[in-house]
């Protein structure tokens, strides 16, 4: 068996550093490759010390097989995030285990530094960030001491060494972050990674799937208005717009772009904003009620969603501007109409009855829905986030029996009996309000803000918003959930104002938040958009321009350099020399070069040698210059001398 | 010292050095190049690769992380050059030695700049040696086994520096001329004849066995510099009279010519590696000898010098005063 000659405090460090590497994938990936990745660092601990242990090349060949083979059994034949990461988690351990020489521990500290990335294919928070510089510290300071194989960890310099070089390379990096063109990913689809639940909204509604996600506190998106933000009470969010049910759920069908904006009004109060999207895996992007106008990146459709062509995977910011009154048409096309009164044959006849009942006292469509409003309102219905589950009409069974629900309950069934009612109607899921963060001035808007709502066909007013957990639930429209405090069947709200400590704790929460809120925005979201856009405010627009930029940059400090060494190597003569050498590059010309280190004793007595004539006048130079040269005289006969020597 | 443009690039001053012109070399821009080696190359292959996963995920941290590295290896670059840049690398003195067998180049390197220095390597044709670290300003004392190839004058190969410190994914190099020369003496060698003694002698006195000199004792003297270790008197030492030496009377001491036309070997180098041995023979035996070439008579002397003398003269003999 092979000795191990890898000294053992560089091992010791080596191990410290790649458990480090795989503490941020605890709750990622899967328990087992954890388990494994830490069983693997422990049995290279232990060779330490009991070097029989170390494992022979017979056993590590069969063992890193079956491990490969563990891998792409839990994972597939993919190149996901998941199944790379743990595949590198495995690879780090077994090659730690056959370190025995300066060229293996190479490789380790090599797939480490890729290790260190993969955390960030699942978050990336500041927090993560400085931790993984102070591993890449590390990484650097094992490099140093596989280079210099030394001994001790105690010796200052090789942590010096890595602190330097790390503290000058940061500002190559963020040239580097900044300048270097981005490709809009991915270069190859990933299957696996598509399966990975994003919470957020889907592209399907029923009314039980809001009230999970109101117990999330993730983030949604933020955004920062310019200026002054509209009232709390008309943050309204719009996602999806959903046209089709089948009776249970509502489903998407694909948007069609707006191509006539003639005839719509002219919006009254618009707001611009700079809204940063947390990845979704999903098409559309969240505006505030209208959208009048939004980056070119964006599609607006006919029903006023925001599409991305391309998935929103990672965190991406959008300028947009809306305005709070709704787009007028003056008519609804007969094919949209018959889209927005579809119903399913399966639904109950109660529905139509009740449909009925609201528009017999009132025909015109305004007034159905405020009396289908005041229904709600008046008949016993509960707002509550555990509703009873319903079963395969859930619609009627919610109208007529529970009557118990939150906003997706109330905003599909008032959807359907408006259908039923002969009132075009459709549903659209988004968020309503925020959490406004005064620290940073921005809107944060988490999943417990999401909220479904209906907008309904009136003649002459256009698509019309009608929130029917308004009716039942008025707080609703007023304040955010206040999901901490869940407690049974009550929804509780964040109506009073917090006092003490919970105030300063909110106050210490609104900072991380604003950190977090310009990490995203000024780092996590630079990607081809931001970059082009801050790019051309340079002047920079395209390759060429940027390839034009950086070559004339470079010359330019070529240049300076080169001028700035001439500069200070032509200081180092005094004048005296100067007028010397010159006079030597005269004499160049006509006879031959002074050799370097030669005196002008023996170089003057070479030409005149040549030219015996010159003897006279040479001699005089010469005498000149070493006067002024060495005894410290006036310069002036030196040059007199020069101008007199003729040839 | 001007390089025109096609010294400057020409291979060979990167991997032999430039011609040797002093016995002082400065590290310097001029005279380090430097290049990534082969850990150096997987490096590039990882960054790479964790370009290509950025990408792929449009992942921020993942670019930040990736171009860090790069930089790191970029600002390591420098680091590698300081690590070189500014010793003074002085050629002190190359012992003679026989064909066959190894001997050392002498250097000094001189820290002028103030750092420490870091895991360099030295290296003359594939021989290698570890100087783990330089102190500032401090002399280091380096020393290179050499084997020469063949026997004679000849200059010393390019010395060449290097260090992969402080990441060992560039090598930073420096290839040295000295104008400096190694004295190679034939390769020693018996044949069937040993050296004749006495054949010539001082004074006409005959001497015919090559045990002479030692009956012919006349007493002790004290030890100086150069007497040879045998004539010392050991029991002298022992009943703490000081070193003596045995003293001959130099009437009797044995004279003898280390001849060219004697050799029992037929051809130059056979003669040559035979005149060397009888050379080293007479050393030993400590008799005044004299060397006769066929263009050359070094007169019948002893001791150090004398043998140096010699060994040199067989040293550059050369092939075409031979055939005279």
């Amino acid at each position: 068996m092979q000795t191990v000659n890898l000294n053992p405090s560089s091992h010791q460090l080596l191990l410290f550093i790649c458990s480090l590497l795989i503490l941020p994938h605890i709750g990622t990936l899967q328990t087992l490759f954890i388990v494994i990745g830490f069983c693997l660092l422990g049995w290279s601990f232990l060779t330490l010390y009991f070097k029989q242990l170390s494992p022979s090349k017979w056993l590590l060949l069969p063992l890193s097989l079956g491990l490969a083979f563990l891998v792409f059994k839990f994972h597939g034949m993919s190149l996901g995030r998941e199944a790379s990461s743990s595949f590198l988690l495995v690879l780090m351990g077994l090659k730690l285990l056959e370190c025995r020489q300066k060229r293996d521990v190479t490789a380790v500290i090599f797939l480490c530094f890729f290790v260190l990335i993969t955390p960030f294919l699942f978050e990336q928070t500041i927090l993560l960030t400085i931790y993984s510089f102070l591993i890449f510290f590390l990484l650097l300071t094992m490099m140093v001491v596989n280079s210099s194989q030394e001994k001790s960890l105690k010796k200052t310099y090789i942590y010096r060494f890595s602190a330097i070089i790390l503290l000058m390379s940061i500002p190559l990096m963020l040239i580097d972050f900044i300048l270097f063109p981005r490709m809009i990913g991915p270069l190859w689809a990933m299957p696996s990674d598509s399966n990975t639940a994003i919470s957020g909204i889907s592209n399907s509604i029923n009314p039980g799937n809001i009230s999970k996600l109101v117990l999330s506190k993730q983030k949604a998106f933020s955004v920062q208005f310019n200026g002054q933000s509209p009232a709390y009470a008309q943050l309204y969010w719009r996602g999806p717009v959903f046209w089709n049910t089948d009776g249970r759920q509502w489903t998407l069908s694909p948007p069609k772009k707006l191509i006539n904006t003639a005839n719509l009004l002219p919006a009254t109060a618009t707001y611009s904003y700079q809204l940063m999207m947390q990845p979704t895996q999903q098409h559309w992007v969240y505006s505030l009620d209208t959208p009048r106008s939004a980056p070119s990146s964006l599609i607006l459709s006919q029903d006023y969603q925001l599409i991305s062509p391309k998935k929103i995977s990672r965190t991406q910011a959008f300028k947009i501007t809306s305005s709070l009154n709704p787009v007028t048409e003056p008519v609804l096309s007969p094919e949209a109409r018959q889209r927005a009164l579809a119903l399913p044959s399966t639904t109950d006849d109660r529905v139509f009855k009740l449909a009925k009942q609201w528009q017999h006292n009132n025909p015109s469509s305004i007034d159905v829905i405020s009396q289908g409003l005041s229904y709600f309102n008046q008949q016993k219905f509960y707002y509550t986030l555990t509703p009873p589950s319903l079963g395969k009409d859930p619609v009627s069974e919610f109208l007529f029996h529970t009557k118990k629900g939150f906003c997706g309950h109330y905003a599909t069934s008032f959807a359907v009996v408006l259908r039923a009612a002969g009132i075009p109607s459709r549903l659209v899921a988004g968020y309503l309000g925020g959490r406004y963060n005064e620290v940073g001035g921005f809107w944060d808007v988490r999943q417990s803000d999401a909220h479904v709502w209906v907008e309904a066909w009136v003649d002459n007013i256009g698509w019309m918003r009608v929130d029917p957990t308004a009716a039942i639930a008025p707080e609703r429209i007023q304040f955010s959930l206040d999901n901490e405090q869940q407690f049974g069947d009550e929804v509780k709200f964040l109506i009073d104002s917090p006092t003490g400590i919970s105030l300063w704790l909110r106050q210490l929460e609104s900072l991380a938040l604003t950190i977090d809120y310009y990490w995203q925005n000024s780092v996590l979201a630079y990607g081809p958009e931001v970059q082009n856009q801050f790019l051309s405010t340079v002047g920079i627009n395209g390759w060429e321009d940027m390839m034009l930029t950086l070559s004339i940059l470079a010359a330019l400090i070529l240049v300076s350099v080169v001028l700035y060494i001439y500069r200070i190597s032509r200081l180092k003569l005094d004048p005296c020399q100067r007028v010397y050498l010159r006079f030597c590059r005269r004499l160049k010309r006509h006879y031959f070069e002074k050799h370097l280190g030669e005196t002008s004793k023996h170089y003057f007595e070479r030409i005149i040698e040549v030219d015996p004539t010159l003897s006279k006048s040479l001699s005089a130079v010469r005498q000149s210059y070493l006067n002024c040269r060495y005894a410290k005289a006036d310069i002036q006969p030196l040059i007199t001398a020069v101008k007199a020597f003729k040839r | 010292m001007s390089l025109t443009l096609a010294n400057r690039f020409a291979l060979k001053r990167f991997f032999r050095g430039e011609p040797a012109k002093t016995l002082n070399l400065l590290l310097n821009h001029r005279r380090i190049f430097i290049l990534p080696n082969k850990a150096g190359l997987a490096l590039t292959v990882v960054i790479l690769l964790m370009l290509i996963a950025s990408i792929n995920y449009s992942n921020s941290m993942g670019f930040v992380f990736t171009f860090l590295l790069a930089s790191a290896a970029q600002v390591s670059t420098l680091f590698s050059f300081r690590n070189l840049s500014g010793l003074s690398i002085s050629s002190m003195k190359c012992d003679p030695c026989f064909l066959g067998q190894t001997s050392a180049a002498l250097f000094t390197i001189e820290e002028t700049q103030g750092r420490e220095r870091w895991a360099i390597t030295a290296k003359i044709d594939q021989r290698i040696v570890h100087i783990p670290h330089i102190k500032p300003y401090s002399h280091y004392q380096l020393s290179v086994p050499i084997v020469p190839k063949e026997r004679g004058l000849s200059a010393l190969n390019t010395l060449t520096l290097s260090s992969s410190f402080p990441f060992d994914i560039f090598r930073a190099w420096s290839p040295l001329r000295f104008n400096r020369q190694i004295l190679t003496y034939p390769k020693p060698k018996s044949f069937n004849q040993p050296l004749s003694v006495g054949r010539f002698l001082h004074n006409g006195d005959a001497l015919s066995s090559t045990q002479m000199g030692t009956d012919d004792f006349i007493g002790f003297s004290p030890y100086q510099h150069g007497h040879p270790l045998h004539l010392i008197n050991w029991h002298a030492l022992a009943k703490e009279k000081g070193l003596m030496v045995s003293q001959f009377s130099t009437q009797q001491q044995a004279e003898t010519w280390v001849d060219w036309f004697n050799c029992s070997a037929t051809n130059t180098e056979s003669k040559l590696s035979e005149l060397c041995q009888w050379v080293l023979d007479a050393n030993t035996l400590s008799i005044n000898y004299g060397l006769r070439l066929p263009q050359l008579d070094i007169k019948p002397s002893h001791g150090i010098l004398h043998q140096q003398t010699c060994l040199k003269a067989l040293a550059v003999f050369k092939q075409s005063h031979a055939n005279r």
